[in-house]
């Protein structure tokens, strides 16, 4: 199997007011490509940190994250800024679409910034909303959609760059019940017949149902990490 | 892309934007307006200037100028002023015997600049028959006519009719004086010039100083103000002995004048640029602290920090450009209204007359003044951009994300 994460030993603490704040402490992460993961643990476990550090959006204390080989905790800001944009793929709980782009074009944004041609972009954008089911809405701003619509432009956008894997932070916490379950839906699918790789931090049982590898964090530190069957 | 999302962030506070926006269209236009009265005001004494006292180009013996001695003529007259009057360059002559003497009334004297003139060519050349007030111009019904400044004629207490007294120094160095009765009486726009010059027929000048020949200063008006210089430089070739000299150096404090308006301009647009600046950085601070979340959005999935602050740049652009059209349109109509019009400010006719300034100003401005501006308003949007743009590029993406 290949693998797409591997954290060695990282931590991070936050030394903002006079007492440190161990938000993760000495997690060793090993994720394959094909992984279908959340991240559970109830609020201040270090799941969305933990996510940041998976992510490149922020640097570890101590220890490294390799993706692909790659230690980007020794990468320089805009070489780490780089990797993000050809490696992960972000979806965010409040969706954090570009509101005066329409949905084509937030999707568009990314391959613009990869430096994509014309043509392949808008091949993509086309193919992508077909994928998420909302093709009669490409021409629609975030304000006009549905928060379910949202978020799945929010998925396609993700998608557009061609990543390793995907980051989702509580992805379905604003969504209604049919909306998330749609999304998990394409989500799903996405994991089965692309193999991509996702990893979700969640309080939501419906996506902790779908998962294949719960991870449990409290306090900072793995205490579970469970696998289950294809389902 | 980045310009099409700069754009559209302008006008996500629409109010807001508009409010920007009319404060950049009214600064200029009252910044460019203001500038450009400055400007007609400094071309109106400028063009009365060389229409009455100093001319184009003006023509001495070298050593004249130092005590305007009457000694110092120019030689060969009659082919030189031949030469001018057929020049392609020049439209008009006036061959002058000029120095400085008295002038005596029953009621007093003073020192005074005497113009001993052709009086067709002086009327030519300074449109003085349109300036009298009261009299004729030159009738010739007598010898020793004199035209008299109205201010001259108030301090010595003269009129039409009058008797006068000239005195001045003749070739020889000796006292030269004659009798002469005021034909008229002149009123230029600068009084001070009016109380310092009267015009005498320069034959009965001549007769008067002992040399019927005698030309100290030739004054010569162009077909074009922007053929002095090139006009200069052929006079000066041709006639290296006389002391050729553009109106620039007559009397360079016309030169000091438009370059102070030119610095007027720079410093009066700098104020009102940076009035708009502060409004502008902060407008773009409350946007960047509004748009927190985004911005570190965009960074996280992979945007550039340069390319973060381009964003932040255009849109401070967009906004301070999307004003300046409006503002120098209106300032552009309003100056073309006014330069045809004029703006009378007569009420301050005695203060402004005392200088030598027209009491009608025409404002005017130049393509190549609207061009400066233009720059200082690029100027001034890109350093209004970078506070905020800085505040952008401060943002950690994990953290803002939070926000």
């Amino acid at each position: 199997m290949e693998t797409v994460i591997d954290s060695h030993n990282i931590s991070k603490v936050y030394e903002e007011t006079a007492i440190p704040v161990h938000a993760v402490s000495e997690i060793h992460l090993h994720l394959e490509r094909g992984e279908f993961t959340a991240l559970v643990g109830p609020s201040g476990s270090g799941k969305t940190t933990l996510l940041n550090l998976i992510g490149g959006l922020d640097r570890p204390t101590t220890g490294y994250v390799e993706i692909g080989g790659v230690n980007i905790t020794k990468l320089k800001d805009n070489q780490l800024i780089d990797f993000r944009l050809n490696n992960i793929g972000f979806i965010f709980q409040s969706y954090n679409l570009i509101p005066v782009l329409t949905a084509s074009e937030n999707i568009e944004f990314i391959m613009l910034l990869q430096g994509r041609s014309k043509s392949e972009r808008e091949t993509r954008v086309h193919e992508l909303l077909r994928q998420v089911g909302i093709e009669d809405k490409h021409d629609v701003r975030p304000a006009q959609l549905s928060g379910g619509q949202q978020q799945r432009v929010a998925v396609a956008r993700a998608l557009a760059s061609k990543p390793r894997f995907m980051l989702a932070d509580e992805p379905t916490a604003n969504l209604d019940s049919v909306a998330a379950g749609n999304l998990l839906d394409i989500m799903a699918k996405l994991n089965r017949e692309e193999n991509m790789t996702f990893i979700f931090s969640t309080h939501d049982a419906r996506v902790i149902d779908r998962a294949r590898r719960v991870i449990t964090l409290q306090d900072g530190r793995v205490i579970s990490d469970e696998r289950y069957a294809q389902k | 892309m980045l310009g099409k999302i700069a754009w559209r962030n302008v006008w996500r506070r629409r109010g807001r934007s508009i409010v920007i926006i009319c404060s950049v269209a009214i600064g200029l236009w009252a910044g460019l307006f203001v500038t450009s009265f400055y400007f007609g005001f400094a071309e109106e004494r400028i063009r009365s200037a060389i229409e009455m006292e100093i001319s184009h180009v003006q023509l001495h013996h070298p050593e004249f100028k130092k005590e305007r001695d009457v000694r110092f003529t120019i030689p060969r007259t009659g082919e030189l002023l031949k030469w001018l009057s057929t020049n392609p360059y020049v439209q008009h002559v006036s061959g002058r015997l000029t120095g400085r003497g008295m002038i005596a009334s029953a009621s007093g004297n003073s020192g005074i600049q005497i113009n001993g003139v052709t009086p067709r060519d002086e009327d030519t050349l300074t449109k003085l028959a349109s300036k009298l007030v009261e009299g004729k111009y030159f009738p010739g019904t007598r010898n020793n006519e004199i035209l008299i400044g109205k201010k001259l004629s108030q301090k010595l207490k003269v009129k039409v009719g009058s008797k006068l007294v000239l005195t001045m120094q003749d070739k020889a160095g000796s006292i030269a004086s004659g009798a002469f009765k005021v034909v008229g009486v002149f009123a230029t726009k600068n009084t001070p010039y009016d109380e310092m010059n009267v015009f005498a027929a320069r034959n009965d000048l001549a007769i008067m100083l002992g040399d019927s020949l005698a030309i100290t200063e030739i004054a010569l008006l162009l077909n074009s103000q922007d053929s002095v210089d090139a006009f200069v430089r052929i006079a000066k070739a041709r006639y290296p002995a006389l002391l050729v000299e553009g109106w620039r150096t007559v009397a360079p404090e016309m030169d000091l004048v438009i370059s102070v308006i030119d610095q007027m301009m720079y410093i009066f647009m700098g104020i009102v640029l940076l009035a708009m600046a502060f409004g502008i950085v902060n407008t773009m601070l409350m946007a960047v602290l509004e748009r927190t979340r985004e911005i570190g959005m965009l960074i996280a999935l992979g945007m550039r920090r340069s390319r973060v602050f381009a964003m932040i740049v255009l849109e401070t652009f967009f906004l301070m450009l999307a004003g300046t059209p409006i503002g120098m349109v209106l300032a552009w109509a309003t100056i073309l209204y006014f330069g045809n019009h004029g703006i009378d400010i007569s009420a301050f006719q005695e203060t402004l007359r005392s200088f030598g300034y027209s009491d009608v100003i025409y404002p005017k401005l130049g393509l190549y003044q609207y061009g400066q501006v233009l720059i200082l308003v690029a100027l001034t949007a890109f350093i209004s951009a970078l506070l905020p743009a800085r505040k952008a590029l401060k943002l950690e993406p994990a953290e803002a994300i939070r926000k």
